[in-house]
């Protein structure tokens, strides 16, 4: 009997409030990994929005409590987001350059952060779960999942694994959508015009859905979706995988 | 003044359709023509890492950089002013322009002049300042800053372009891009032969050497440290690499990550002014030698900015750029920052103060486009978040940190709400049940909610509802089965077939290269040489030209000039070396080899052995002539420019014509 390997899922503020459906279907696709999920309750949110910002002094408190809360557990953390991932790993560390003591605390929470799919390639060596998509997807990279983590050709793999599905390329896909944590509502004018041109791209492809890594982006697509009244559907890549 | 100017010139940029045709194709021609450049690279990372390596080295140790470069620039006879300031600049180069009694000048590109403001500064002295790169030619004309670093009338499109010079300069009204670069060609011509001074940029300072190098494809970069009389360089005091060697691997980067070629047409060599013997060249050369705010911008987090080597990548490849171009990037007193896009959003609060232009580092999703076009790897999404955390200012005395500097005071408050209430799980918690009740009250139906369009949000996109059972809600609920993964049998990898490797002579590589940026080259044995290069001159109808002393040796019974002569149609010259990757030349300046032959006729005519042929510009660098020479150039390909609607045209400043004659020894 293989030991059972136990993660911590740090679910990340806009799943856990906006799409708690999407942090479900992680557990599932994981225990079908042959992974236990554990979710420390205390956690809430990174400190991403306020970082970005660079209201450091704001961002910084829920670091720490981000850390604590963390640093009580143990096992890889698993984070369904690129953005948040790259935060813990890398935001962090840019936070606290100049305290030694947290940074070596930051350091050692870094190194147990993986993203969802990054985990399940990557460590797991998992690229085929057997699940079943039938139609037309296709995948947006979300920016800080491509070009902060570097990860593509993993949620690529486990999307080709699909049995049914009929992948198709997004134009321009490296484009950002115009989220950005607050830039959206700072300059919404340049958001909306990002944002216009990933939908005429989406259309373009004439798949029903989009499958993105992070929940930042599934919010804001399909709410400019909603907005231009368009029947498509943006769904996170743990949803598309929990299917048999 | 209000800071929101910055958003109203957002607005409008994003309503001018001509604006959005022209932005819209730059980001697509640049970003392609990038990648393509970088295709046949294959060790294109390496070469960026080491770059970054360098840089950082430069950067850490620039005392040290600095007086190395001053001693050598200084021994090279090159007179080195440093100017803490942009008044200060001013001052130095009034100076030299009142010893010279010099009322016009003829300017090449550089952004450091931008950044101090140098053509209004003597406008107001009674000095008029041309700019001679065709782009910065235009928007001089039209009274406007650059809106690119590379591309400087990227915003406008031909038929502004044909009216401007229709009003300006009253020529007739055309469409024709190559009429128009005729036109400027013209009038540029006379100033570049009048000016008493030409002043320049630097694109690197190599410290081991002394050397100035200057990257133009017009070839006015040439003409304006060349033709005037004086010659006063620009430079900030960053742009330095340790050594010529270090150089080459940058002109590996430059050119391609900008403009997409291998090297720019005209690459100068400057070291000395013009020696007693020498056949041309500016006979005093100043170096301006710029901080203005590069010190403080050193000992802040924002060091690593200095690494620029202005290619402009991160602008081709921005999406807010590719939105509103160079001219929206407004200070908080609406005066355009003199470094647009990414990099700009950086290094304009870093050397200009946070205070005026923190607020264009606000105006980025973070997307990371830019750092990955970035050839020389800077960091820009953190300094980008660094200079929104107010560390621009670390650098300058006594002054306070300000976090967040053009966030409105709204979003703050909401963000300092937001996490108030997330630090606290208890709290965190019951705020995210009463918003899930609350949004299911006023949306019962819709998931998604209309916000209003004040909200930012609100602007293009519904709201999606909170959720009545938040994931930590549902996670007691969660029944976990674990199951045993089966692991699947990995496909094997594709084996891709080895490349054929197809090894070409350094010759036929060259010809190669040269055709592909429009030159022509004949492979023909010495005792041919004369013949041929008599039967083209006939052919042309070629009387007079100008020559270096190899030109003249091949060149028995036609009348031959040594000096600049503007008249003059053709002009012949030896090279040093050939480089086969690039199809470029070398040419070195001195005693019987004036530049200007290669530069001021419109067709050159170069002889090369094809004994003088090098693989790449690492092995053309080395050559001690380059070190000797007061002035040498690499050219490769003919004059161009594609600066009115990225449109490739031929012969601005310097030849529209190239050959190149490749003696070979053996050839039957």
């Amino acid at each position: 009997m293989p030991k059972i390997e136990t993660v911590q899922l740090f679910v990340t503020c806009l799943t856990d409030t906006f799409f708690p459906q999407v942090g479900e279907a992680i557990v599932h696709v994981l225990n079908r990994a042959g992974v236990q999920v554990e979710f420390p309750s205390a956690q809430t949110c990174c400190g991403q929005p306020a970082f970005n910002a660079g209201l450091h002094s704001q961002a910084r408190p829920l670091a720490e409590h981000t850390i604590r809360v963390f640093e009580k557990t143990a096992g890889e953390i698993i984070v369904p987001s690129g953005s948040c991932a790259g935060m813990l790993r890398h935001g962090y560390l840019e936070l606290f350059k100049d305290d030694t003591r947290w940074l070596d605390r930051a350091n050692a929470l870094a190194g147990r952060v993986h993203e969802f799919t990054e985990y399940l390639v990557d460590v797991r060596g998992i690229s085929d779960l057997g699940s079943r998509w039938p139609g037309k997807l296709t995948y947006h990279p979300s920016c800080h999942l491509l070009r902060f983590l570097g990860v593509d050709r993993q949620p690529r793999l486990l999307l080709a694994s699909l049995r049914d599905a009929e992948i198709v390329e997004l134009p321009e896909r490296t484009d950002c959508c115009g989220f950005g944590g607050i830039f959206s509502l700072e300059h919404p004018e340049l958001s909306a015009e990002f944002l216009k041109r990933k939908i005429s791209n989406l259309e373009k492809t004439a798949s029903p859905t989009l499958v993105v890594c992070e929940t930042g982006c599934m919010m804001h697509i399909q709410g400019g979706l909603q907005r231009a009244r368009k029947a498509l559907r943006v769904l996170h890549i743990a949803e598309v995988l929990d299917t048999r | 003044m209000s800071e929101n100017t910055f958003r109203k010139h957002i607005r409008e940029s994003i309503a001018d359709e001509n604006l959005q045709i022209a932005l819209d194709g730059n980001a697509r021609r640049r970003m392609a023509g990038r990648l393509e450049a970088f295709s046949a690279m294959p060790d294109f990372q390496e070469r960026r890492a080491h770059a970054h390596a360098i840089k950082a080295d430069v950067i850490s140790h620039l005392d040290e950089y600095l007086d190395q470069f001053i001693a050598q620039v200084t021994a090279n006879g090159i007179l080195v002013h440093r100017a803490v300031s942009a008044q200060a600049a001013i001052q130095i180069f009034l100076e030299i322009a009142q010893e010279q009694d010099a009322h016009l000048v003829a300017k090449s590109k550089s952004m450091v002049s931008e950044e101090i403001n140098f053509n209004h500064a003597l406008e107001t002295k009674g000095i008029q300042v041309v700019e001679t790169d065709l782009g910065e030619y235009i928007v001089q004309l039209r009274g406007e800053r650059p809106s690119h670093i590379l591309t400087p009338a990227v915003h406008l499109r031909r038929g502004q372009v044909g009216q401007l010079f229709h009003e300006k300069l009253g020529t007739p009204y055309t469409e024709s891009i190559s009429e128009m670069v005729a036109i400027a060609r013209r009038v540029l011509r006379e100033v570049f032969l009048t000016a008493k001074i030409g002043v320049s940029g630097v694109n690197f300072g190599v410290a081991e050497t002394g050397t100035l190098c200057l990257v133009t494809n017009e070839g006015n970069g040439r003409m304006v440290t060349t033709v005037p009389p004086v010659h006063v360089a620009l430079m900030g005091m960053e742009r330095l690499v340790p050594s010529l060697e270090d150089l080459a691997l940058f002109l590996s980067l430059l050119p391609r990550s900008g403009t997409s070629q291998k090297l720019s047409v005209y690459t100068s060599l400057i070291h000395a002014p013009k020696r007693a013997n020498d056949a041309d060249g500016s006979r005093v050369r100043h170096l301006i030698l710029v901080d203005n705010g590069r010190s403080s911008m050193r000992s802040s987090r924002l060091a690593e900015a200095l690494y620029c080597i202005r290619c402009g990548a991160c602008l081709n490849a921005c999406p807010v750029f590719r939105e509103i171009g160079g001219h929206a990037y407004r200070g908080r007193d609406d005066s355009i920052a003199p470094y647009p896009g990414p990099i700009g959003s950086v290094v304009s609060p870093g050397l200009l103060g946070c205070e005026n232009f923190g607020q264009l580092a606000q105006a980025s999703s973070l997307c990371g486009a830019c750092r990955e076009a970035c050839p020389v790897d800077i960091n820009l999404p953190d300094l980008l978040v660094r200079v929104r955390a107010g560390q621009a200012g670390e650098g300058r005395n006594n002054q306070k940190r300000i976090e967040g500097i053009g966030i409105p005071a709204l979003v703050k408050l909401g963000m300092a709400a937001y996490h108030f209430g997330a630090g606290k799980p208890a709290l965190f918690s019951v705020v995210q049940r009463l918003g899930g009740l609350l949004s299911h009250v006023i949306s019962p139906r819709n998931k998604y909610l209309p916000l209003p369009r004040w909200t930012g949000w609100g602007y293009s996109k519904d709201f999606p509802r909170l959720a009545m059972q938040p994931f930590r809600a549902r996670w007691r609920n969660i029944k976990q089965t674990v199951g045993h993964y089966k692991e699947n049998k990995r496909q094997p990898a594709g084996e891709s077939l080895p490349e054929t490797q197809v090894t070409k002579s350094l010759s036929v590589r060259f010809i190669d290269e040269l055709a592909a940026i429009g030159g022509i080259a004949y492979r023909i044995p010495e005792k041919e040489l004369q013949n041929r290069l008599a039967g083209f001159l006939q052919e042309h109808g070629i009387e007079r030209v100008c020559v270096d002393s190899i030109g003249e040796k091949c060149l028995p019974g036609i009348e031959v000039v040594h000096s600049p002569d503007p008249t003059v149609q053709v002009g012949v010259t030896g090279a040093l070396v050939g480089i086969a990757e690039s199809g470029s030349l070398v040419l070195v300046g001195g005693e019987d080899r004036p530049l200007t032959a290669s530069l001021l006729p419109e067709i050159h005519i170069a002889i090369l052995w094809a004994s003088d042929l090098v693989p790449s510009l690492p092995d053309a660098l080395a050559r001690p002539e380059i070190r000797q020479a007061a002035s040498s150039v690499i050219i490769t390909g003919p004059s161009r420019t594609a600066d009115i609607e990225m449109t490739l045209t031929i012969g601005v400043h310097g030849p529209r014509e190239l050959y190149v004659f490749v003696i070979e020894e053996n050839l039957e």
